[in-house]
């Protein structure tokens, strides 16, 4: 049994969102960030969508940035896997930014911090390549020394008018009640 | 059935008013015979199945103009927990017509669609917590009630009992080459709406 690597806190990534005007939050939910539905649930400054798929959740997206808001998606590393075609044609080929907040469900703890190419998950080892294949710019989110990637993927995808994507490598931490 | 897809499309058109209409498939090739300059249109292409989903986003960035989703049979079948998305979230400026034609690629190959016609949209957007739902197998009746439709209470979902075009592709002609423009139009369109809304960045 590995130990439990150190959480990124719940609280540090839906600060940022809010901090930067991230406040519509599409999602079908993952697994990894429970503790970040639960806080951005709690949060009236947010408005969730619960969508059915993940390809829905990149057409809602779009859709909301048309109409003139920053969007997030979160979703989990097979949901990525099921919205290829969706994020191709919304993300890609029509030009919509949207962050991408994933989830890396089913990895090894004894992987966090270290590449998720050596995963044994295909899962997990996959997410990284798709992306790259499809020019999709990434930060990893493995421990709190990274936060400051939040706000790196953000602004790419600001700056660049594309999809972004932040790879939460862990469960996030539920903060303190 | 005597409805075709240009006459329901027709319909649509006189009754939208500065509606935005997010088009797919048949009814995106009838609109845009029609009036393919409209500012508050949009199309989801190459992209079937996605048109109910962007027209959720615009529902709800724009919940005081009118959102006409102009949806295929087989466009929706790929998608269609969509209708639990959109029930969900109860956007009360949502309008979302299916023509069900029952083929894919109309007017091209008319292959059938799964659940070979037989699928009950309207039944399942009311199941699923649409606010209501009606069907038109004929242009008449559809011009004569789609002003009282696009004033009833939303998410509403409207299915169109469309005759299918006939079919030109075979061993006379050819499927054509796709041109950069099919795959370009969606983000050109997307600005011009954005543009049209003063949402542009």
């Amino acid at each position: 049994m590995t130990s439990l690597p150190l959480s990124i806190p719940a609280a540090s990534i839906v600060e940022r969102l809010d901090a930067c005007g991230v406040h519509k939050i599409v999602t079908v939910p993952d697994f990894v960030q429970l503790s970040v539905h639960d806080l951005i649930d709690q949060t009236p400054t947010f408005q969730v969508i619960r969508c059915a798929d993940e390809n829905q959740a990149i057409h809602v997206a779009g859709g909301l940035h048309i109409g003139g808001h920053r969007v997030a998606v979160l979703i989990q590393n097979q949901g990525l896997l099921n919205c290829l075609n969706s994020l191709r044609a919304i993300g890609l080929d029509a030009g919509l930014p949207m962050l991408l907040v994933i989830g890396q469900f089913g990895r090894e703890f004894s992987n966090v911090g270290h590449d998720p190419a050596l995963s044994r998950r295909r899962v997990v080892n996959l997410v990284e390549p798709v992306l790259d294949v499809m020019g999709i710019a990434h930060w990893r989110l493995d421990t709190p020394l990274q936060l400051s990637n939040i706000d790196a993927a953000i602004d790419a995808c600001n700056q660049r008018q594309a999809p972004a994507a932040l790879l939460i490598g862990h469960y996030t931490a539920w903060d303190p009640s | 059935m005597t409805l075709s897809t240009l006459e329901a499309c027709k319909a649509i058109q006189e009754a939208r008013a500065d509606a935005i209409v997010i088009s797919t498939m048949s009814a995106m090739q009838c609109m845009d015979q029609i009036d393919p300059d409209y500012p508050f249109g949009l199309s989801s292409v190459p992209l079937m199945g996605g048109a109910a989903g962007l027209g959720l986003g615009l529902a709800l960035s724009c919940p005081d103009r009118k959102v006409i989703v102009l949806d295929g049979d087989a466009s929706l079948l790929m998608e269609l927990g969509v209708l639990a998305t959109v029930a969900g979230m109860r956007p009360s400026n949502f309008y979302h017509f299916v023509f069900a034609n029952g083929v894919q690629f109309n007017g091209g190959a008319n292959l059938p669609v799964a659940g070979a016609g037989q699928v009950d949209f309207c039944a399942i957007a009311l199941a699923s917590g649409y606010a209501g739902a009606a069907r038109f197998s004929q242009a008449g009746a559809l011009r004569a009630e789609i002003s009282a439709c696009l004033s009833a209470p939303a998410p509403a979902l409207i299915e169109l009992d469309i005759a299918p075009t006939p079919p030109r592709f075979g061993p006379q002609l050819a499927q054509p080459e796709q041109g950069d423009a099919r795959f370009e139009r969606m983000g050109m369109e997307a600005r011009r709406l954005m543009r049209a809304l003063g949402t542009s960045r």
